[in-house]
């Protein structure tokens, strides 16, 4: 009686003790990289802390500064600003590639790996790509905007602070879009093609279709991209850093460039701290918004 | 039972980790390298000479200076987060607009006997002397120069019938000249600036202000002088450049890549730039070029004296071997070695002996260090070579997008504030 009794509690147990080893490189690098160093930051971020020297606690003085830090308010508008530019292009774009390379189609896949080809390319090295290529004088896309007669070979595209923007959102589309299509793909795909047929017996047209069937029911994969594209926004920095450096004057700072000059040209690293940690809280509750708004409409 | 199983798992995990800390704190601690090395650190531009010169000590030496190279851009937080950490060097070389900063913070050693007791150490650059001092202690040597001047191109100068030896004295000739270059062709520009780097135009523009009688901070370093009048007239000198179309589109958001480039494609009449470009023009072999004092509004002419200290850590592990390096780099055999890779030697009681005579254009630059300038301030980062700081902004929004007064009482309100919050 007791043996196969034991034997079940013992398999009980060898199955927690697989989950646990299981897990325990997962929860070990977690707790490493992100636990342990979002706790630094906190503590770190209720300090005078310079990079070299001596530290000493001064309660929430940091987060107070950061209130009335104008500098910091700039980028944040900046930020935000761009977030509103790249978040919409890239959402149109993504959905209507994703759209274009669904079915089955010659080609389809072929141009599928096309779109999706810029995402593995380092973003850094992208950005210095397409430095290169609109840089008056010197840069191809000059040479294209002279035969168009949109511009001339010697506009430098960095010295207006709209321009070297857009610049920068070409880029990121470039970049990024291939992603979002492939995201939005695959919440294509798990549509039944029934439930679109169906649509289309009742005498709806292609735009109805799409507008009362195909998105309600891609709304969970929206929420994702939506959410994931406006993170990736908010935390740009590597784009700007590399192609406009933050000019013309100081006009194109994000909020990441912000606590990194903060941090590592000021060498202020508990003030860098609070500022990220209220990066953070807005990130946190942008993204918890976005994911509340897009689902509580679904009942 | 199976709590006790789990408590075995977890027993056992703790003594994996355990023993992995263990190795691990073992293997940071290699013995030995107090033993026969010197650790030193240079930035990526530096790399032209450094190698050589720790071959040159290496050679009869039986210590061993062992060099890692550091991206310039990244050097002041890599140096600072390691030297924080206790990961640093034994001896660093460093900018000498950083040496404030470091030495204020005590990463670096005190070698205040050993300067004193160097037989030439008034014949050391009296700007590098000045920049390793810090509340009356010394915490550097000097070590390689910097001098900031203007280089001009003579086949451009003949053909504007501007004469080739007789480069611009004040601000009027040199927009006059510009200009006159500017009008030989649609590629051809008069006058380059790097407009979004810190670092450029601390070493390029202060010098017009200097020329002209004025300054950009105070002795202290306490206040900003951003502006004053002599400010004002360097800025309406930039920006006439700027309007009269002399200056390439480009230079509103060049960060330092573009100016020298330009120069070098021969279609650049003028440009401030420092003693390094020199022997890079004349490997090119392209352009014939001259060298000039960079001057004040009405005459005169000053330089920014730039360059590497060079230090040793407080936590050096070898401080002996560390200091008689740091001492063997400042003596005439390391001065020689850097002289003939077409580095500004630190030692004016030797520079007309090993540094000009191997170009004439050299003596330009030699003088231009003996009496080179730098403005002294522990948050020098953050007020100049900051490609974002108030010094460029007020620069760049002054000259490019012309309301100069407006750029100036900014700036000197930003660049006050970051005195004002300095530790």
């Amino acid at each position: 009686m007791t043996a196969p009794h034991r034997r079940t509690l013992s398999r009980g147990g060898r199955r927690r003790l697989t989950g646990i080893a299981m897990t325990t490189p997962a929860l070990a690098m977690i707790t490493l990289f992100f636990f342990v160093p979002f706790v630094m930051m906190l503590w770190m971020s209720l300090h005078d802390w310079p990079l070299l020297g001596q530290h000493r606690f001064i309660g929430l003085k940091n987060y107070r500064h950061a209130l009335h830090d104008t500098e910091f308010r700039t980028a944040v508008i900046f930020t935000v600003k761009y977030t509103l530019v790249t978040t919409p292009v890239l959402f149109v774009l993504g959905l209507a590639l994703a759209l274009l390379v669904r079915h089955k189609r010659r080609g389809a896949r072929f141009f599928q790996a096309v779109y999706f080809l810029p995402v593995v390319v380092g973003l850094a090295s992208a950005a210095f790509l397409w430095l290169f290529m609109f840089q008056s004088d010197i840069g191809p896309a000059g040479d294209l905007a002279d035969h168009l007669g949109l511009g001339s070979r010697t506009t430098n595209w960095f010295a207006g602070s709209t321009s070297a923007m857009l610049v920068v959102v070409s880029m990121v589309t470039w970049k990024v879009v291939g992603l979002q299509m492939l995201l939005l793909l695959t919440g294509l795909q798990s549509i039944p093609t029934e439930v679109e047929e169906a649509a289309r017996i009742d005498g709806a047209s292609r735009v109805q279709t799409f507008r009362y069937v195909i998105l309600p029911l891609l709304r969970p994969t929206l929420a994702l991209v939506l959410v994931f594209s406006v993170a990736g926004s908010l935390l740009a920095f590597d784009q700007f850093y590399v192609m406009t450096g933050g000019g013309p004057a100081n006009s194109t700072i994000t909020a990441v460039y912000e606590i990194y000059r903060t941090s590592f040209i000021r060498f202020q690293l508990g003030y860098g701290s609070a500022l990220s940690a209220l990066l953070m809280i807005v990130l946190a509750a942008v993204s918890a918004t976005q994911l509340l708004l897009l689902r509580s409409s679904d009942r | 039972m199976r709590f006790r199983r789990a408590m075995a798992a977890g027993a056992l995990l703790t003594s994996v980790a355990l023993l992995g800390t263990a190795c691990g704190g073992s293997g940071s601690d290699t013995p030995g390298s107090g033993s026969g090395t010197v650790t030193l650190w240079a930035r990526d531009s530096q790399k032209s000479f450094i190698n050589i010169l720790a071959d040159a000590w290496n050679k009869d030496h039986d210590t061993k200076v062992k060099v890692t190279v550091v991206p310039s851009a990244n050097f002041v937080q890599k140096f600072g987060t390691a030297a924080a950490g206790g990961t640093g060097p034994d001896v660093a070389s460093i900018d000498l607009v950083y040496l404030p900063y470091f030495a204020s913070t005590g990463v670096l050693d005190d070698i205040t006997d050993l300067a004193n007791k160097l037989p030439y150490k008034d014949g050391l650059s009296a700007a590098h002397r000045r920049l390793a001092t810090y509340n009356g202690r010394t915490y550097a040597l000097p070590f390689t120069a910097e001098a900031s001047v203007l280089f001009y191109n003579k086949g451009l100068f003949r053909k504007a019938g501007l004469d080739p030896d007789k480069p611009p004295t004040n601000y009027a000739e040199i927009i006059s000249a510009a200009k006159k270059i500017r009008a030989l062709g649609k590629d051809t520009y008069g006058y380059a600036i790097a407009g979004q780097c810190g670092g450029c135009n601390v070493f390029e523009f202060t010098p017009h202000i200097w020329a002209s009688g004025g300054d950009v901070l105070t002795a202290d370093g306490k206040k900003a002088l951003f502006n004053t009048p002599e400010v004002t007239d360097a800025l309406t000198f930039y920006r006439k450049l700027y309007t009269d179309g002399s200056m390439p589109a480009q230079s509103k958001t060049d960060t330092g890549t573009i100016q020298p480039a330009l120069f070098q494609s021969g279609k650049l009449g003028m440009t401030p730039l420092g003693a390094f470009f020199l022997p890079v023009l004349r490997k090119d072999d392209k352009v014939d070029f001259g060298v000039a004092p960079l001057p004040g509004r009405n005459g005169g002419s000053a330089s920014f004296a730039g360059g590497d200290e060079i230090a040793v850590t407080k936590n050096a592990k070898n401080k002996a071997k560390a200091q008689e390096f740091v001492r063997w780099a400042t003596g005439e055999q390391a001065q020689t070695v850097l002289a003939q890779n077409g580095i500004v030697p630190v030692r004016t009681d030797l520079i007309d002996k090993i540094y000009t005579p191997l170009d004439p254009r050299y003596k330009v630059l030699a003088e231009a260090m003996e009496k080179g300038r730098t403005p002294y301030s522990t948050v020098e980062n953050a007020l100049f070579n900051d490609n974002n700081g108030p010094w460029v902004r007020m620069i760049n929004r002054a000259v490019f997008d012309g309301d100069i007064a407006k750029a100036q009482k900014e700036g000197q309100q930003a660049a006050q504030s970051i005195i004002d919050d300095a530790p």
